[in-house]
């Protein structure tokens, strides 16, 4: 049988949308609880770390010219491309499927509540500037000499599972292929509980990382308390 | 696969001082989400004509990253590949910046100490 056909196949279909997608969602939320409970048992309170949050000051002229001065010496103004575009992405990445009038008319079919849904145009041109990011990120890859010296197989095969769903989502949505409409539906779905699973266990976990590393962990960089130690 | 040549090295002992230090070890080398954006914080990586091997990324996945790689199988060349990376391309200043609030040097300082274990190291007065 056809790989095509076996993926729009009825039984096939009907698992992939249903128990497929309640398992991704638990995968995915247990497996960050995990990694954040096992992050809490492997660190302890530093006693010794002493947290003096700075006073808030009232925003003038010159607090807003130094913050652009400070800005302009750190990742901000030394990577202005990258840091816009990875932060484009990461909104999108989180904002476009959350957001999506299709998905929540799902949610609410599921569960009965749903978010609030953006227009659909709107969130179109998400998608579509995702995928330019995750286009930049490729090229990034392959012609920047120093972000090539790192790469391997697994970090493009990372960059494609994050953007796969929002490529065949474009491509279902759009109706492009529409002979293979199905078979698209269900990559889709397929590529976005696939994003789900693979969050908790692969470098996706950078998601929880992130603000373990940088708001809890003591470190000289810290954004936060940071009054925990290894 | 070819089979490694450990002569010389105390592999155990290498697998011994990862495992000391192996959550914080792989927690960091998932958390690299190899963006780079470390690169310009690093002194010798802008003074040697931004060449990627000074990058503070690459001198992370290349040693501490590569040793948990082979779980500690390594032989001599593999650690003079490492001790490369950890001491000629690394004052240890401890100026690398990473976005995501990977401890670069504490890890490169592991890799060091791993090597000087194993008695690799620069050795200033024979070189």
């Amino acid at each position: 049988m056809e790989t095509s056909t076996l993926l729009s196949g009825s039984n096939v279909f009907d698992f992939i949308r249903g128990p497929l997608a309640w398992i991704s969602f638990i995968v995915f939320f247990l497996g960050l609880i995990y990694q954040t409970y096992r992050f809490f048992s492997y660190t302890k309170k530093n006693p010794h770390v002493i947290y003096n949050p700075r006073p808030r000051k009232k925003i003038t002229g010159d607090s807003v010219q130094n913050f652009f001065k400070k800005a302009k010496l750190s990742v901000i103004g030394i990577n202005p491309v990258m840091i816009i575009v990875t932060t484009v992405f990461h909104l999108c990445l989180v904002i476009t499927p959350l957001f999506l009038l299709a998905h929540n008319i799902l949610l609410k079919n599921a569960i009965g509540f749903s978010l609030f849904s953006l227009s659909e145009r709107f969130v179109d041109y998400l998608t579509i500037i995702l995928i330019a990011c995750g286009l930049f990120f490729l090229f990034r890859r392959i012609f920047v000499l120093r972000v090539r010296a790192i790469t391997d197989w697994y970090d493009y095969f990372i960059l494609f599972l994050a953007t796969a769903p929002f490529i065949t989502g474009f491509l279902a949505y759009h109706q492009i292929f529409s002979e293979h409409y199905r078979l698209i539906i269900a990559l889709h779905i397929l590529a976005g509980e696939l994003m789900l699973m693979a969050v908790p266990f692969t470098k996706f976990v950078h998601m929880v990382f992130f603000f373990v590393f940088r708001f809890v962990i003591e470190s000289e960089y810290s954004l936060g308390k940071g009054d925990r130690t290894w | 696969m070819a089979k490694i040549n450990t002569a010389g090295v105390d592999t155990e002992r290498v697998k011994e001082r990862l495992d000391e230090h192996k959550t914080k070890m792989k927690l960091s080398l998932k958390a690299c989400a190899h963006c780079t954006l470390c690169a310009e914080s690093c002194f010798l990586y802008m003074a040697r004509d931004r060449d990627p091997k000074y990058t503070p990324s690459y001198k992370f996945i290349n040693s501490i990253g590569l040793l948990y790689k082979q779980k500690g199988m390594v032989d001599k060349v593999t650690l003079g590949e490492i001790r490369d990376n950890v001491w000629e391309r690394c004052a240890l200043c401890t100026r690398c910046y990473c976005p995501l609030g990977i401890n670069i040097p504490e890890m490169l300082a592991l890799a060091r100490s791993i090597c000087r274990e194993q008695g690799v190291y620069p050795r200033y007065d024979r070189e």
